[in-house]
């Protein structure tokens, strides 16, 4: 699918390709969300999961799209190695290693940038040269996406889950961890850190003395008035010594 | 009074003396926005030598006020009620002129009393029942004019300045003989009349009107007002009296007669005595020498005039010091004069211990009982011939006063009762406010300023059940029934006042112990322009009747009377009459019993109704309509039909069974610590609790494996099943890992592990997650929550690169402490204040379903309205705590929308734990750290720094959205309450959608709680469940938890929540308001961080990005596929 000639690739300042992205192909006059595309560029970063000829990146993705359906809509541009969906942009993180599908916390749906890994360097080009007429589509005939009734249907449906693949999960993690520990005390010999002294701040209760003697009492007394006194200040300003 | 002065200039040189310095920091401490901010005074200045005055100053106001604060208000209150001088010589002046311009009133010819034709255009005050009288009336000036009541003692106090003028008719028109058969009093209105037509042509009267002295139609009074903008500024009320000693008083003793039988209904009888018709003729003669005697007194004591300004301040805010039967404020200076003329006060105490004594008096005597008596030698009939009046010999005795009157405090000359118009019960609510003054003022902890001088007590928010006597045409019948024609003669005819007592007593037998308290408000004076006939007696507003209950016998369906051969049988069938039967009780005694009906305790609220209109069918022939139950609105409000407090108890009930088993579970790998409630309906304030539901299997899909229920695509979405959440906590051992990640995992292992015991040895279905474990019982779904005590603490823990282990605080500890301490700690301290006041819950549940259907629930969470609802219970001051529903949502609102949530933390003393000091403690570290504390700050005992229920929300916007919502919906509800009428009160739970910019309706057959909306649609959908007994255990796992609309929000809030704001009734609303953020559509620079939907503009080379509004309306309906139906856009009200 070959850009014609009257269809170019809208570039605004800062590098970015806009894409346009419609969600269903039956509505041919909905609104388009605004993709922005670039090749990743981050000079810092040396991580292995964003290749820097193969990575492209992807501002605004929806909500409804997740991995899987932006692999599919990237597909046109050349095969797609892995996709990443993140809420801000910012270096890949180690996905938390050794923990169970039941036990990764849910993610936020919200807007979300894309780090999408071609198999190879031209889905990036054929991607940033993508006329902004031509919307990319979520939902197809072929896949269809669902949203709503379906999805949430589908998501309690997923959320009961079997106790017996919990405690698989469980047992799992639970090897790991001692098997951990043993290393740990077996290298560092089981030091327990120390604990940092915080000492607990005493309150010094106060207590009102009916008949007045000393210099503090007279302090405190006097520092009572000036409250009260300030008190009275704001109400008065406020007129709320009006009694109706 | 002087003193009083001289101290506070004292204050101001102390303040001069200050340096500058100090000056400048005093006054940046008060804020342009009227924000407290702590005190900062150095240390030269607290320690330096103290003065003399300085030092007594200080003394008195710690001793004698509970700090110096409470002294400072009362001036400032006293300076805002006082007349200004300008008041004053607008006042002077206004006078003047009037006394001028009525001294020149013409004489006018003799003319019978019937004929009014010389009065062209002017009616007479008065209402001519019967009509005959014999008599000559002419016109004539004033023999004198003078100034009489509060305003020449120094005692007149805003708002409503009233200044009385008496205008002494000429003995030539008067007869001695006109005192009979209201012929004194016709001929006093016909020269008020006179006097009108003449002030007619005066161009220095704004308005004039008729009124009358607190209801007695016998007195009508003229009211002038100034033209122009002054008219608001003083009102001249004119009062005819007769010459001194016009009359002999000796002729007005309580047991004589002064209108004939035969004149006033045609029938010659015996005379009885007229006491009310007595004195309301005697108090006409006495305002000179009432005024002469009240300057003599106020003159010995400097602080008599504030003293009773601020008893006038009381009275006025409990709605005592108007109408008929009122303690006005004459009065009030009548009762410090007894008080300093008896020593009962000295002389030269300040104006607070005046009214702090005058309060105590009226707590601890009872002047039903023992009247008090101001004339020098009451009660001895020989008087020492050295005083020179006569009339003495012939004073009444205290004993034929109160043969005469209810309620007898005798006036200076010893022959007028001032309270003569006065009924038990208005007295009785007179001691009742004061005792309960007296305690607020007593308490350290109860700012006494506000509750006594500050906040109004109108019946509604005051009374636990206000009915409204409406038609009270009926009482004209009354009279007859309950024989008191010889009263209603005394009373002249004004049968709403002759009947009122006697109804009240009536009422007062029956409710017997289920009451504290019953009062009646006073009917108000009515008011009417001079060219118009004077208002009816069954014109009056409807009159309203209070009652404070007792909740221990108030919704008693037994009405347990003597036993069958007690002569007092007799009298109880004969009060309740064919309702009365011989019952037979498990105890054997055989008595007279009435018994109401009533199932839910919801009806049970309804007896007491019920016993006042059975009671007024009985004897005043009032119907049952006549009576508007302002209580019965709240049952329709929170449930269809019943307020859902049974329905609480149930699942209480099944909790507690849940949790025995708990306890009981063998084969634990570690033991159970507690077990613990987390949920709103195990502390009875679920707005709508969970209801045990049986479910129809051929409605939903079933998950293979056998794991339960699921929706099914094109049936309405299922009935909504709450999970009641509990907290089980595990011991603490060895064998808890240390670290987070663990622990959740070992937390899990142990929902499995409750799950197999649960399953196995009760046969409950269960569903195990990592997060909890849900138990399907008795047609309910417990959600239990496994704890480990110290996990909250190692959440905190982290090591430093170093490392040293160091403790901090992060939001994941804090939202498990929420869970796992701080609301199980809530349930089981609110499930205790129920049990202590029997109406808790139902005002917490109201309080929400408000909160909710003003979409507010969201921002003032569920526990912190319940904390709110908590504090009107245990500090409601200056009320009692609430015992209905209705009074108890009344003064929430008011609470909302009156707290001054800047100044102030809200703080709810749970179980009495914290102390006066640690109070103070808590209010001068609010103010010390005002700005970094949540909007709305509310303490409690174990949560006296954070105030961990509303420190997200609200924001000072949303606050301030309720409170003015709040605020409108009181009114609302209050209005529509006073009137009488019955009207539908779920106007004030209908909230307004004109300011919102889109709105999101909803499909309702996917809405879970529609049948609970405010106005339920009639076909609310068949849900998955049948009628019938639900199973106690087993069955196919139903469907937990699932709201669509819920889902739907939160979807919608991840992805635009930057943009705009998203509101929703949770309870069966079908409508989502959308609120773009005010400064959501400016256009900001492109940046790879700020492009979530919007579009990108280009302009000269700069990217530019504004919200993509049509994409995200497009999303609005893409995201709830099948909820949404359709989008209503506001378009006018925002720009692309």
């Amino acid at each position: 699918m070959a850009p014609s000639a009257d269809q170019h690739a809208r570039v605004i300042p800062g590098g970015f390709t806009v894409l346009s992205l419609r969600f269903s192909e039956d509505d041919a006059h909905a609104a388009l969300h605004q993709l922005c595309v670039k090749e990743h560029r981050v000079r810092a970063e040396s991580s292995t999961n964003r290749p820097l000829d193969r990575t492209l990146f992807v501002l605004n993705v929806p909500p409804y799209c997740t991995e899987s359906v932006i692999t599919e809509m990237f597909s046109r541009f050349g095969p797609v190695q892995s996709v990443e969906l993140k809420e801000r942009p910012g270096a890949s993180e180690p996905s938390h290693s050794g923990l169970t599908k039941h036990f990764t916390d849910k993610h936020r749906q919200c807007f979300r940038v894309a780090y999408i890994v071609f198999r190879h360097a031209s889905g990036v080009n054929a991607a940033k040269r993508h006329p902004e007429n031509v919307p990319l589509v979520v939902s197809t005939a072929e896949r269809p996406v669902r949203t709503g009734i379906h999805k949430w249907i589908q998501q309690y449906s997923d959320s009961l889950i079997k106790a017996s693949s919990l405690q698989q999960d469980i047992d799992q993690f639970m090897n790991d961890y001692d098997r951990q520990k043993e290393e740990v005390s077996v290298i560092e010999g089981s030091v327990t850190p120390p604990r940092s002294q915080t000492a607990p701040r005493t309150h010094i209760g106060r207590s009102l003395i009916s008949n007045i003697s000393s210099v503090s009492d007279i302090a405190e007394l006097r520092k009572k008035f000036e409250e009260d006194k300030q008190r009275i200040a704001v109400l008065r300003a406020q007129r709320k010594f009006r009694p109706y | 009074m002087k003193k009083k002065r001289k101290e506070s200039t004292e204050i101001k040189t102390e303040d001069q003396v200050r340096s500058q310095d100090s000056k400048r920091k005093a006054k940046g401490t008060v804020s342009d926005d009227g924000v407290l901010r702590p005190v900062k005074l150095s240390k030269k200045e607290l320690y330096k030598a103290p003065t003399v005055e300085e030092l007594n100053q200080l003394k008195e106001a710690e001793n004698l006020f509970h700090c110096s604060i409470l002294k400072m208000q009362m001036e400032e209150l006293l300076k805002e009620v006082a007349l200004s001088e300008h008041r004053k010589k607008l006042v002077d002046s206004f006078v003047q002129q009037i006394t001028d311009f009525l001294q020149c009133v013409p004489e006018s010819e003799v003319v019978e009393l019937d004929d009014i034709s010389w009065l062209a255009g002017v009616e007479v005050p008065f209402l001519l029942v019967p009509s005959t009288a014999k008599g000559k009336f002419h016109m004539e000036p004033p023999a004198s004019i003078s100034l009489v009541g509060s305003y020449p003692l120094g005692t007149c106090i805003k708002p409503k300045v009233s200044v009385d003028l008496a205008v002494t008719i000429p003995a030539s028109i008067l007869h001695p003989m006109d005192a009979i058969n209201q012929r004194y009093s016709r001929k006093r209105a016909l020269y008020l009349a006179g006097l009108a037509r003449h002030l007619s042509f005066a161009k220095c009267v704004g308005s004039l009107h008729y009124s009358c002295l607190h209801g007695n139609r016998l007195r009508p009074v003229l009211l002038l007002k100034p033209p122009g903008n002054d008219s608001s500024k003083v009102t001249l009320r004119i009062h005819a009296i007769p010459p001194p000693d016009f009359l002999k008083p000796s002729r007005f003793h309580p047991q004589k007669n002064n209108i004939r039988t035969e004149w006033f209904t045609g029938v010659a009888n015996t005379e009885p005595p007229t006491p009310h018709y007595n004195s309301t003729v005697l108090g006409d003669h006495l305002p000179l020498s009432h005024l002469q005697f009240l300057s003599a007194i106020s003159a010995q004591c400097p602080a008599f005039g504030e003293g009773v300004a601020l008893l006038k301040v009381w009275l006025r805010q409990r709605e005592l010091d108007q109408g008929a039967g009122c303690f006005c404020g004459f009065l009030a200076s009548m009762l410090m004069a007894y008080l300093l003329s008896t020593h009962k006060v000295g002389k030269t105490m300040n104006p607070y211990q005046l009214l702090r004594n005058a309060l105590h008096f009226l707590a601890s005597t009872d002047l039903t009982e023992n009247g008090i008596t101001l004339a020098k030698n009451p009660d001895s009939k020989a008087v020492s011939r050295s005083d020179s009046s006569i009339y003495l010999l012939f004073l009444p005795s205290l004993p034929e006063f109160h043969a005469a009157f209810s309620v007898v405090f005798v006036d200076p000359s010893g022959h007028l009762n001032l309270l003569a118009d006065m009924t038990v019960f208005t007295y009785k609510r007179i001691q009742h406010e004061a005792s309960l003054s007296l305690t607020f003022w007593d308490d350290p902890t109860v700012d006494g300023f506000q509750a006594l001088l500050m906040t109004p007590k109108s019946m509604l928010r005051t009374y636990d059940n206000v009915f409204k006597l409406v038609n009270l045409v009926k009482l004209q019948t009354s009279c007859k029934k309950l024989l008191l024609l010889n009263e209603l003669m005394d009373h002249s005819g004004n049968y709403v006042l002759t009947a009122l007592p006697f109804v009240l007593s009536l009422l007062q037998r029956g409710l017997g112990e289920r009451i504290h308290l019953l009062v009646h408000s006073l009917p108000q004076d009515p008011e009417w322009p001079v060219d118009s006939a004077p208002p009816k007696h069954k014109d009056q507003p409807p009159l309203s009747i209070g009652l404070l209950l007792n909740l221990e016998h108030a919704l008693s369906v037994l009405e347990r009377g003597p036993p069958a051969d007690n002569p007092k049988a007799a009298e109880f069938r004969q009060l309740w009459g064919s309702l009365s039967q011989l019952r037979r009780f498990q105890d054997g005694a055989i008595t007279e019993a009435v018994l109401w009906s009533g199932n839910s305790i919801s009806h049970r609220r309804f007896i007491v109704l019920k016993i006042i209109n059975h009671l007024l069918e009985l004897y005043v022939s009032i119907l049952a309509v006549c009576f508007i139950c302002t209580c019965s609105w709240c049952v329709f409000v929170p449930q269809n039909h019943t307020t859902g407090e049974e329905e609480s108890l149930e699942v209480v009930q099944s909790y507690d069974d849940l949790s025995r088993k708990l306890w009981q579970l063998k084969d634990l790998p570690l033991s159970i610590t507690s077990v613990q409630g987390a949920h709103q309906a195990l502390r009875y304030t679920q707005v709508f609790p969970p209801v045990p539901v049986r479910l129809d299997y051929s409605f939903f899909e079933k998950k293979k494996n056998r794991l339960g229920l699921v929706p099914k695509e094109n049936n309405p979405c299922p009935c909504y099943i709450a999970p009641i959440k509990v907290i089980v906590h595990m011991e603490g051992s060895g064998k808890w890992p240390s670290e987070p990640m663990a622990i959740r995992h070992v937390k899990a292992a142990f929902h499995i592990c409750l799950r197999e015991l649960l399953c196995n040895q009760h046969n409950y279905r269960c569903h195990a997650t990592p997060g909890y474990l849900d138990v399907w019982k008795d047609g309910l779904v417990f959600r239990i929550q496994v704890a480990y005590h110290r996990e909250p603490q190692i959440l905190r823990e982290s090591l430093t690169p170093e490392g040293m282990l160091i403790y901090r605080d992060n939001a994941e500890a804090q939202a498990l402490e929420l869970e796992t301490l701080h609301k199980p700690f809530l349930t089981s301290t609110l499930h205790g204040l129920q049990q202590q006041y029997g109406c808790f819950g139902v005002v917490c549940r109201l309080a929400k379903r408000w909160l909710a259907s003003q979409f507010l629930l969201e921002d003032i969470r569920e526990e912190a309205t319940d904390l709110l609802v908590a504090s009107l219970f245990l500090h409601p001051a200056p009320f009692t705590p609430p015992s209905s529903p209705q009074v108890g949502f009344l003064r929430f609102l008011h609470l909302l929308s009156t707290f001054d949530w800047k100044n102030n933390p809200l703080i709810v003393n749970l179980n009495g734990k914290l102390t006066a000091v640690e109070q103070t403690d808590i209010k001068n570290d609010f103010v010390a750290s005002r700005e970094s504390l949540p909007t709305m700050f509310i303490v409690t005992p174990n949560d006296k720094k954070v105030s961990v229920w509303t420190k997200e929300a609200p924001s000072v916007q949303m606050l301030q959205r309720a409170v003015m919502l709040a605020a409108e919906s009181l009114r609302v509800l209050e209005t529509r309450l006073d009137s009488g009428e019955k009207q539908d009160m779920r106007v004030a739970f209908r909230p307004p959608l004109e300011a919102y910019d889109v709105l999101i309706h909803l499909d309702s057959k996917q809405v879970p709680l529609l049948a609970k909306a405010v106005d339920p649609p009639v076909n609310t959908f068949q849900r998955g469940t049948h009628g019938g007994q639900p199973y106690a255990s087993g069955g196919a796992l139903p469907v937990i938890d699932y709201d669509p609309v819920r889902l739907y929000l939160s979807e919608l809030r991840d992805a635009f929540g930057d943009l705009a704001l998203f509101f929703y009734d949770p309870y069966g609303g079908t409508v989502i308001a959308v609120l773009w953020k005010p400064n959501a559509f400016e256009p900001k620079p492109f940046k790879t961080s700020l492009m979530n939907a919007r579009r990108v503009k280009v302009n000269d080379d700069v990217a530019t990005t504004v919200p993509n509004v049509e994409a995200i309306l497009q999303d609005f309906r893409i995201i709830g596929e099948g909820l949404v139906k359709r989008l209503e856009l506001r378009t006018e009200k925002w720009v692309v």
